[in-house]
């Protein structure tokens, strides 16, 4: 009986085995559907990119535009074993051989199955020419490119570029060879305009010809187009304002006081964003990077200057809500202020109200009254509550922090705190820090700042961040922080007497800048003369029109400008007016700013 | 018999069994090899490579048979019950602080390595079922022998099942084959080849000709043992005709009766003088296929039930799938329809070491672990896995004829437990690839890459070869029964 059931066991082993060699003959060898299955069987999975999102001005002027364009891709496993001819596909890429020789061997160091790009950037002629071809193993795939119908605003826009392995392995989303917006707009709002991207499956044979899609197209998914940005900038206005600052190292920008809304933001020196777009693109950035005015570093949000004489606003503002000083206070000036180490002024008529110290920019006048907000005896005294409480007012300006733009890269600058003097100083006074009632020392703002001020000052006393985004399209509101009304500590009734300091700037006798007057705008603004360190003084200019129904704030600042009233509010002037009339009556003065160059021997020392 | 020179009982190792072992190891790296060459990374010897890996893990593989075969037979003997205690505490552990991949709670991480506890609980098994079945009065046929041998199987299922790892628990089917040998009741198989054969046939065939099988079945067992074929007739087309007239007036009366309700009256109908032909020929066997043909309607509609209205879709789903019933393209369905295609794509001769298409471009996941065999179907055609099914074959065939000749239970149950272990994960593995048998993730062994698998093979079966190598040294010194 043992014996017959190992039997049966041997035989059922035989059968089980047998069962599978007949499977086996059924699939290996009468059924051919599995070889023709194989044939056909090489899936293909074709990313599919979207045209990237379209960024217009505030009158839906193209300022970066999507064009089609071809990247050439290989898998190298599918080029013919007899070759192909070189010459011919390099000509149709316009590329010479040796490139493509070149990007195919590194093309198959990276993978022999998997595809890579061989030729960036094709036009559609090329494309269509490279289809009229036969070349196995080759194919392309629509990109889109970048294109800038006016060249302005690079640093604004930002750029973009190829993703890197970092960000590879940190975003799920993007694969080798995608773009990301690096800077600017393209990447504060790289999620919005970048869109969704496809995919195709197509059956592929083991030689490379697409033979249909998979499944019919089941698992396909079509690409979404990125959304278009309206953003706040005057693409005319902006165009103008490089026009003015070219040769000269600085930034302007401009709010519409009213929303918040950025209208031109410069910084100098600034370069042509098709310059970061094609195949020059990796030489032109290296210039770029190496340039030693850095035209790639956003000055206009992201240095930190002293702001000079346009911070007496600030400091005439504190003091007129502190109740140490009043419009019609007089304080007298003979060449500056003479306490402690002293402050120096220009020669002037004395001595002047606050409307006239605002209008002439007296150092004396501030040194005064900057000096008793900090002294202020109901606050403590200096050391012990007084310096805070101005450096709380100073932050309600906007100062000393990110304002919360919609710029990434945004810096807030620097408002010292009591506790920095204590660590530097065992015993400090307000004399210690007296630079800072005329803007120097230790305050450092960024443009953005100032042109922020300058909106304040315009809005009585409110703020709006300022923000480069008007609209998305498909949805009905920005970012609530944008709606926002930030109130300064300073009472609205206050402003009138330094904004008629300001308009007395401006038309005044006695002000320091009767070249920026334009007739019927009623501007008002304050010069400012910053030192600094690394040469000759800044020129800035900040101001805002029409007086009573503000339409533009705006803040120059010149390096190693000289005066605010020699390069800087000649600026800012000519916007204003190209803003509010459309048009520029000082032609004169327009090409006198616009061949004006400045040398800066510190910038190519550096270098 | 035992040579002065030979202590270790060398001269009686059978060569040719371990051969073909060797062989196969051979074949499968190749394969191995085979399924991650890829033209960019041909241009060097890797050891960090999958193929390297596996290079590696044949060296420590070798060692551990050399060593096996250096330890005297006895230990294996001695230790079988506190390695079976030892490997069940490993696996508890691993279900505390194991590694989780695909779901399944199943790998320890030691270092540098990953291992697979499960793999070498089968090796502490049979052991321990061998030392089990060894004991004096051991019989399958009383009620103790059942129960312990229930046990020891059981206890690593139900651990391996908490583990999440299906496949591994399944394998423990494979003892069934030694215990047949050993001597567990034919009815039990009898029972079990119906309830899957009813199960699966539930799924895939109308319930008409399920039905009609069954009687088929029935009639046709009954009639090998009864010798009765006129009557045999008589009732099948009593059924029949039975069945027809019912269904016409049926539908005729107007009622919503199906063909296979009248089938199942017809049946039941004529259950009534088939039953009273056994009772006046005294022919038992008929009354047992009645029974089991009562049993089968009804298991059936319990199935039917079950399915329809008490599992849920996710649960139903996996059961289609298992059955291969329902491909999803995207998961496992996906890659049995590409392992297909790259074994049918094969041909008679297949395409040639490394000139594999469908293994070669990543067509097939796990290709180098559990779809393995894909690539000895293209790169070899059905000549080459005509030759790797046959050595497998002979290989388990080996392993049974060398419980055959054990004078002892231990060695002979041992040899046993190892052939059914080998031939589960065979079939299974090369049944899922081909369509065959569902997709259950167990590798095959010697082929599929993974250190874990192929070590606990190597000791599975050089433990069975030094068993063997001393029996008929023991043999001159003792006497057995």
């Amino acid at each position: 009986m043992i014996g017959s059931r190992a039997n049966i066991l041997r035989w059922f082993v035989v059968g089980l085995f047998v069962v599978l060699c007949i499977r086996l003959f059924h699939i290996q060898i009468v059924d051919r559907s599995y070889r023709r299955a194989a044939e056909n069987n090489v899936l293909r999975y074709e990313v599919q990119h979207p045209p990237r999102g379209e960024i217009y001005d505030r009158n839906g002027e193209f300022l970066a535009q999507s064009v089609a364009s071809y990247d050439l891709m290989v898998v190298p496993r599918n080029i013919p074993k007899e070759g192909f001819d070189t010459v011919a596909l390099a000509r149709i890429a316009g590329v010479t051989s040796e490139q493509l020789a070149r990007s195919l061997q590194s093309a198959k160091n990276y993978s022999h199955s998997r595809a890579s790009v061989v030729v960036r950037q094709m036009t559609t002629e090329a494309k269509l020419l490279f289809d009229e071809g036969s070349f196995d193993g080759f194919y392309t795939l629509f990109r889109t490119q970048r294109s800038y119908p006016r060249k302005i605003a690079g640093n604004l826009l930002g750029y973009i570029g190829q993703v890197n392995d970092k960000i590879i392995s940190r975003n799920p989303y993007y694969g080798r060879g995608d773009y990301i917006g690096y800077s600017g707009i393209e990447s504060a709002y790289e999620d919005i305009l970048r869109g969704e991207k496809g995919e195709k499956v197509s059956i592929v044979d083991v030689r490379g010809t697409i033979k249909g899609p998979y499944q019919g197209g089941f698992y396909d998914r079509a690409p979404v187009a990125g959304t278009p940005i309206t953003t706040t900038i005057d693409a005319p206005l902006q165009e103008f304002a490089e026009q003015l600052m070219e040769g000269k190292v600085g930034s302007i920008i401009a709010i519409e006081p009213s929303t918040g809304e950025i209208l031109v933001m410069v910084s100098s020196p600034t370069y042509d964003p098709d310059e970061l777009m094609g195949r020059d693109r990796g030489n032109n950035y290296v210039k770029m990077l190496e340039n030693p005015r850095q035209p790639l570093f956003n000055r206009a949000v992201m240095s930190s200057y002293p702001p000079g004489s346009t911070f007496k606003l600030v400091n005439g503002l504190i003091g007129l809500q502190e109740g140490v000083v009043t419009a019609g206070r007089r304080y007298p000036c003979n060449q500056g202020y003479h306490v402690g180490r002293g402050v120096k002024c220009h020669d002037h008529r004395s001595p002047l109200d606050l409307k006239e110290a605002v209008a002439n920019s007296c150092n004396a006048y501030f040194c005064y009254v900057f000096r008793d907000i900090l002294d202020n005896p109901t606050r403590g005294g200096v050391m012990k509550g007084g310096y805070d409480n101005w450096a709380n007012y100073v932050r309600s300006f906007g100062f000393g922090q990110k304002l919360g733009s919609d710029f990434a890269s945004e810096r807030g600058g620097f408002v010292p705190t009591s506790d920095f003097y204590d660590d530097y100083y065992p015993k400090w006074n307000s004399l210690t820090v007296i630079s800072m009632a005329i803007g120097q020392g230790e305050l450092g703002c960024s443009p953005l700042q100032m042109a922020n001020l300058a909106a304040t000052i315009a809005n009585r006393g409110y703020y709006y961040i300022p923000h480069v985004v008007k609209h998305i399209e498909g949805v009905d509101s920005l970012d609530a922080r944008f709606y926002e009304r930030h109130y300064t500590l300073v009472e609205e009734k206050h402003y009138e007497p330094i904004i008629d300091g300001m308009w007395g700037t401006v038309h005044r006798e006695i002000g320091t800048a009767g070249v920026a007057y334009v007739k019927g705008l009623d501007i008002c603004g304050k010069t400012g003369t910053a030192q600094n360190p690394h040469g000759k003084d800044h020129s800035t200019f900040l101001a805002f029109a029409p007086k009573d129904d503000p339409q533009i704030a705006i803040s120059v600042y010149v390096e190693n400008g000289g005066f605010g009233s020699s390069v800087a509010a000649p600026i800012a002037s000519l916007l204003i007016e190209k803003y509010l009339t459309g048009e520029v009556a000082r032609p004169e003065l327009t090409q006198y700013i616009k061949d004006m160059k400045i040398a800066y021997p510190n910038y190519e020392k550096r270098k | 018999m035992k040579s002065a020179n030979d202590k270790l009982g060398w001269a009686r190792i059978d060569w040719k069994t371990i051969l073909i072992f060797v062989l196969l190891v051979f074949i499968g790296w190749l394969n191995i090899y085979a399924a991650v060459y890829n033209e960019a990374t041909a241009a060097g010897f890797q050891l960090s490579s999958k193929y390297g890996m596996q290079l590696l893990w044949i060296g420590i593989s070798t060692v551990v048979a050399i060593v096996i075969l250096l330890i005297d037979d006895i230990y294996y003997h001695l230790l079988a019950y506190p390695a079976y205690v030892l490997m069940l505490c490993v696996l508890v552990l691993t279900l505390v602080i194991g590694k989780e991949v695909n779901g399944a709670k199943a790998w320890l991480v030691l270092g540098p390595v990953s291992i697979q506890p499960a793999e070498f609980m089968k090796v502490a098994t049979a052991l321990a079922l061998a030392r089990f079945a060894s004991e004096y009065d051991f019989s399958l046929s009383k009620p103790k022998g059942l129960i312990g041998t229930g046990l020891l199987l059981l206890i690593p299922i139900a651990i391996i099942l908490l583990q999440n790892d299906m496949g591994s628990a399944l394998v423990y089917c494979s003892f069934f084959l030694m215990l047949f040998r050993e001597g567990l009741n034919p009815w039990v198989y009898y029972a079990i080849f119906l309830v899957v054969g009813l199960f699966v046939g539930s799924f895939i065939l109308s319930p008409v000709a399920l039905l009609v099988l069954l009687l088929l079945l029935f009639v046709a067992s009954q009639l090998i043992s009864n010798h009765n074929l006129r009557e045999s007739t008589i009732f099948i087309a009593g059924v029949g005709l039975l069945s027809l007239v019912i269904y016409a007036v049926s539908w005729l009366a107007g009622w919503e009766l199906t063909y296979y309700g009248a089938l199942l009256i017809s049946s039941f109908v004529m259950l009534v003088p088939a039953l009273t032909y056994a009772y006046r020929r005294k022919l038992s066997t008929i009354y047992l296929f009645g029974v089991m043909f009562i049993c089968s309607v009804v298991f059936l509609g319990a199935v039917d039930y079950v399915f329809n209205d008490v599992l849920q879709i996710h649960q139903q789903k996996r059961i289609l799938d298992l059955l291969g019933l329902e491909s999803d393209l995207k998961g496992w369905g996906y890659n049995v329809h590409q392992s297909k295609i790259a074994i049918g794509s094969g041909g008679f001769l297949g395409k040639g070491f490394l000139e594999g298409t469908q293994t070669k471009y990543d067509f097939i996941p796990e290709q180098s672990t559990d779809f393995i065999f894909c690539t000895v179907g293209e790169e070899w055609g059905f000549v080459g896995s005509l030759v790797v099914l046959t050595l497998f074959a002979t290989l388990i065939i080996r392993l049974m004829k060398m419980g055959e000749r054990q004078q002892e239970p231990f060695r002979r149950v041992y040899c046993y437990g190892v052939a059914g272990i080998f031939l589960f994960h065979t079939i299974i593995n090369i049944g899922m690839t081909i369509g065959l048998m569902p997709v259950i993730g167990i590798p095959l062994p010697m082929f599929s890459y993974g250190g874990s698998s192929l070590l606990a093979f190597t000791v599975l079966f050089f433990i069975a070869v030094r068993l063997d190598s001393q029996n008929s040294i023991i043999d001159s010194t003792y006497k057995p029964y």
